[in-house]
């Protein structure tokens, strides 16, 4: 049997258009054999979750250079619950303080990188999350 | 066990230009003007530092006004000579804090400013007329932000003519990327440069000494372009923009003095160098052979400078101390006239107050204690640097032709030609770093030291959004209300009316009127039936 290819949504949340991190992560994930969706810039959670829903993504991931992070990461969390979505597993990555990656975790985000993570390490990690 | 040899990576600069072994008369046998003579090769003033320190103007702005007016207090009173106001992200894009879609980005990439109240809150204390400012922010918004800048002076008594600075004023370059999404998705794109040329001329008319835009070189290198296309890329833009100006019936030597640029130092520093003298070259000879620019002043290429972000890191981060001195270095050999010292927390926040000051001082002890300062362009001469300069100049000279056949920048920009060269270098630069092509020390080589960040990292003030969504709200409902209403359906009237309408004397009237950001922007874009995402 021929195992389905994993599918992840990558997106920008609220108005921070620093994009460089996640293009290159696209890219990366791409070449790796993931499918990728890339919804772009200016994304509120709800979009970025009925994207993820309809795909049936396995896989959310967000980049945040601005510090919008915890703000944007709860409000996905929080609507996932509401929506009763389950086996979505949520990515963060961007310039982010040790502190939040704590409270990014404790919230229920999955996985967090900061600048510098290099490509096996995020590969690695992603896979086997969603092994 | 014996260890290998420790030898570099390679020998390549940032660029791609293979360094030699050794340099000497058989790679330069040219003669230089001496500086602040044509081309302006070793500087645009004979005595350069001497005659003035270039400007220690670190970039600021966070949360609120009042939390930022502390900020550039405090920096001013350690020894920072100008002020760069750096607006948050929703301001930047003409919505207020309390507009859905912004709400999770107010104040945390900059100041949230919405209202004239917001800039004279940020200036309260600050003598205008004695200290520049560098506003960064676009057109359209970019006429808002001046007209409160304006009226601030106006109301202080402060006569137009004693207020130096520059207005970014670029549609183009300023959101990070720049992505053909970020700049479509707010504001209709040829409106936004049109009315760009809006401000450019009124600022000519009745603001002498203020710079009417900014080519910002700087954020297109960030996302991992090289130095030959920094440079001819942004050199291109401006082309585009003189034209724009010369068709509108200014005389070259009326606004090209008052053009400036805003460029990066990286850490390749004979290149950085090099490319900042070529970059020199490149200004006075096109403007002088292309658009026969007659005053000297129309020669002289000034430009402020940061310091590279790209190559910090966010493992054992006091190594972008070392990284940000390097790169100031650089653009103090080079010559510029304005210098912003990234902080060595950037991979992680906003400066604290501490790596601020540790900016500041680094620029104060190149400036006074390393001596490089004493004698312009130290370099000049040296077979390395001089033959590295006209290598990076003609390579700059090819690439201006290119996008000239192509129309120019602002088409090839337009066409998505830029983007997609910006996308190769993004993908290209981290490929380097990821095969070891270009050494990043503890991250790619070297490793295994302390991952953990020791160092303090800043943090917004409490309820910092939710304060700040609450006074716009609560800003909107208590002014007066009639005035607001008709100035603003004088800006809506006036850009449905069109293209020979200067837009910056309405828009004027509407800040004076209490209208905030968002409001002149939408009355515009209703407009032109322009949808925001909400």
């Amino acid at each position: 049997m021929v195992e389905r290819r994993k599918k992840i949504v990558l997106a920008k949340l609220g108005l921070d258009g620093h994009d460089n991190g996640i293009r290159i992560i696209a890219k990366w994930l791409m070449d790796e054999g993931y499918e990728v969706i890339y919804a772009g810039l200016y994304n509120k959670p709800e979009r970025v979750i009925d994207i993820a829903v309809e795909e049936s993504a396995d896989a959310i991931g967000m980049s945040f250079q601005g510090g919008g992070h915890l703000y944007y990461a709860k409000r996905i969390i929080d609507l996932m619950k509401k929506r009763n979505i389950e086996g979505i597993k949520v990515i963060v990555g961007g310039v982010i303080p040790p502190f939040d990656v704590e409270e990014l975790k404790r919230t229920g985000v999955h996985e967090v990188f900061t600048p510098g993570a290099r490509k096996q390490v995020i590969l690695e990690r992603i896979a086997s999350l969603l092994s | 066990m014996r260890e290998e040899i420790e030898r570099i990576t390679n020998y390549r600069s940032q660029s791609g230009i293979e360094y030699k072994e050794y340099y000497d008369s058989s790679d330069w046998k040219g003669s230089l003007s001496p500086p602040g003579e044509y081309p302006y090769t070793r500087g645009i003033h004979r005595d350069m530092y001497r005659g003035r320190l270039w400007t220690r103007r670190q970039q600021s702005g966070f949360g609120t006004p009042k939390e930022s007016n502390r900020r550039i207090k405090y920096l001013l009173s350690i020894g920072q000579t100008g002020i760069n106001m750096d607006v948050d992200v929703a301001t930047k894009t003409g919505l207020d804090a309390d507009y859905p879609l912004a709400q999770g980005d107010v104040g945390l990439q900059g100041t949230s400013m919405s209202t004239y109240e917001d800039m004279k809150e940020l200036y309260d204390g600050i003598p205008i007329d004695k200290v520049s400012s560098t506003l960064i922010i676009q057109p359209p918004y970019s006429v808002v932000t001046m007209a409160q800048y304006l009226l601030m002076a106006e109301e202080r008594g402060i006569p137009w003519d004693r207020l130096t600075g520059t207005i970014m004023n670029c549609a183009i370059t300023q959101y990070v990327g720049p992505t053909l999404q970020s700049n479509m998705t707010f504001f209709p794109f040829d409106l936004s440069i049109k009315i760009g040329y809006d401000l450019m001329e009124y600022l000519i008319e009745q603001v002498p000494r203020w710079n009417i835009i900014n080519i910002n070189a700087y954020n297109m290198r960030e996302t991992g372009i090289d130095a030959v296309q920094e440079a001819a890329f942004s050199m291109s833009l401006a082309a585009d923009y003189i034209k724009g100006l010369l068709e509108r019936g200014y005389d070259v030597d009326r606004f090209a003095p008052r053009i400036a640029f805003f460029s990066c130092a990286h850490m390749d520093l004979f290149e950085e160098v090099a490319k900042l003298r070529a970059m020199r070259r490149v200004w006075a000879r096109m403007l002088k052979e292309r658009f026969k620019a007659k005053n000297s002043k129309s020669l002289t290429w000034r430009t402020a400078v940061q310091t590279a972000a790209l190559p910090l890191t966010a493992r054992e981060p006091l190594n972008n101390i070392v990284r940000a001195t390097i790169e100031t270095l650089a653009a103090v050999l080079g010559g510029v006239q304005s210098i912003h010292t990234t902080g060595y927390d950037e991979a992680y926040s906003l400066p604290t107050e501490e790596s601020h000051r540790l900016s500041v001082r680094t620029q104060q002890i190149i400036a006074y204690e390393s001596k490089v300062a004493n004698s312009a362009d130290p370099l000049g001469g040296s077979y390395l640097v001089e033959s590295l300069t006209d290598e990076i100049e003609e390579k700059i000279w090819e690439l201006m032709k290119v996008i000239e056949e192509k129309g120019g920048f602002i088409n090839c920009y337009k066409e998505g030609w830029v983007e997609d060269k910006i996308n190769e270098a993004r993908y290209r630069y981290a490929e380097a770093i990821e095969n070891n092509d270009i050494t990043v020390v503890g991250v790619n080589r070297f490793e295994g030291g302390d991952e953990e960040a020791t160092i303090n990292i800043f943090r917004h003030e409490e309820d910092m959004q939710r304060k700040r969504i609450e006074y716009v709200k609560e800003y909107k409902r208590k002014r007066n209300q009639e005035p607001v209403k008709r100035a603003l359906e004088n800006v809506y009237r006036l850009t449905r009316k069109g293209a020979d309408m200067n837009m910056v004397g309405p828009i004027m009237e509407a800040v004076r009127a209490g209208a905030t950001m968002q409001e002149i922007c939408d009355a515009m874009r209703r407009a032109c039936n322009f949808q925001i995402p909400k």
